[in-house]
């Protein structure tokens, strides 16, 4: 189970690459979906295998303001695109994220990515990739949770988008919030606190 | 991977595997100063693809395998043995695909029984029973050559063990002998060796049902 919140940037300045993932959804031969991610920052690239199913529903639901989820993941070697082929799921897109992660310890365990998006023109092809919105970066605010301290992991995610509110608006995975007009002013004031400022 | 050889009882001609036949293996362990020091399981279960349509069969694999170790507690390892892929990933795999819905388990094979130290070897002695019954359905043994962890040095010496394991057992002239495939070296050799097991007692278990 995860909270997800997501929002969008204008990029400013020059992303250092930190980390690249190649995910690939499979759709098999029962409707059922699949992400294969590869992790290649380093020079042996890393496999996880992640299933992410269907968002807590319900009244409850509504009322929060993060998205509540079930999602699995396992690491695997680095033959199972192979054999997810094998086992007659198709591919169904493929994206390259580039940009940066980031993990607080703020009442959950966070992780912030910001990336872009990018589509390879030719299957595989990562050094051939292109943004599928030029300038726009997207961020993702996730934590883990149980179905017994996900109230918690919710109370900690929002407390840390009402920080990050003056750089970027969060919301759900699906609702658009557009970017903050006055976040690059925001962005340098902190930047000239010298860093004093830590969120 | 550990490096292990992993033998399997094969039936003589018009004879079946049965419990007493266990006793005697188990009893040959000890008899070659074996020491018994625990208990051991594996599973190995065989998922199918669970198709809409089932007029669309040739499209996927026939059979998917799945096999759980004792010495990788949080792995497990997929075989399809057409396109030959093994592919080992975390437990929680096994989630994932119950997610997932496109593979159900048909069947599942237990192996479990006893294993003895023998020196520098390490035995597993195990009954194969399956998920849908009590039945006896084989029997396997495992032999581990603890000093050496590379496959390629530890066969010779494997291969002199289950030599004297071999006459161990003729000398209780029990109806059928051990049998093991050659063993593979790649890196997953282990769940491949479990995975030709299935097939063999599944093979001889039709042989034995046609005869009958």
């Amino acid at each position: 189970m995860e909270c997800v919140v997501q929002g969008i940037i204008e990029t400013q300045l020059d992303v250092p690459v930190l980390r690249k993932v190649h995910a690939v959804p499979f759709v098999g031969p029962v409707a059922s979906e699949v992400r294969l991610l590869c992790d290649l920052e380093h020079s042996e690239p890393t496999w996880t295998v992640k299933h992410i199913g269907g968002a807590m529903r319900g009244a409850g639901a509504d009322q929060i303001s993060v998205l509540v989820r079930s999602m699995i993941e396992s690491k695997a070697s680095k033959n199972v695109l192979r054999l997810f082929y094998g086992l007659g799921y198709k591919l169904e897109n493929e994206l390259l994220r580039v940009g940066f992660a980031f993990h607080f310890q703020r009442g959950a365990q966070i992780t912030v990515t910001v990336s872009s998006i990018n589509k390879m023109l030719k299957l595989h092809a990562t050094d051939e990739a292109v943004p599928v919105t030029p300038g726009i970066q997207l961020v993702e605010v996730t934590a883990p949770a149980t179905p017994e301290n996900y109230s918690e992991v919710v109370a900690a995610v929002s407390s840390f988008c009402e920080y990050l509110a003056p750089l970027l608006h969060l919301s759900k995975p699906g609702i658009s919030t557009g970017v903050v007009p006055t976040a690059a002013a925001a962005a340098a004031s902190l930047m000239s606190d010298g860093g004093g400022t830590t969120l | 991977m550990p490096t292990k050889w992993v033998l399997h009882w094969h039936p003589n001609p018009g004879s079946t595997v049965n419990s007493q036949i266990l006793n005697e293996v188990s009893q040959c362990a000890e008899a070659i100063n074996g020491v018994k020091d625990g208990r051991w399981k594996a599973t190995l279960t065989l998922l199918k693809p669970n198709l809409r349509d089932q007029s669309q069969p040739g499209e996927y694999p026939r059979e998917l395998l799945g096999i759980s170790l004792p010495e990788q507690p949080n792995k497990y390892y997929f075989i399809l043995r057409g396109p030959r892929i093994v592919t080992e990933a975390d437990s929680s795999i096994q989630v994932i695909m119950e997610k997932l819905q496109s593979y159900k388990s048909r069947i599942a094979l237990y192996f479990e029984g006893y294993q003895y130290q023998l020196g520098d070897f390490q035995l597993r002695v195990g009954k194969v029973v399956s998920s849908h019954s009590e039945n006896l359905r084989g029997i396997v043994l495992e032999v581990e050559y603890l000093p050496i962890s590379s496959m390629e040095k530890a066969s010779q010496v494997l291969g002199e063990f289950v030599d004297i394991w071999q006459e161990a057992v003729l000398k209780r002239s029990l109806p059928g002998s051990f049998m093991h495939n050659e063993p593979n070296l790649s890196e997953y050799g282990l769940a491949v060796q479990y995975a030709y097991v299935m097939a063999q007692l599944f093979a001889s278990q039709s042989t034995q049902a046609v005869r009958n």
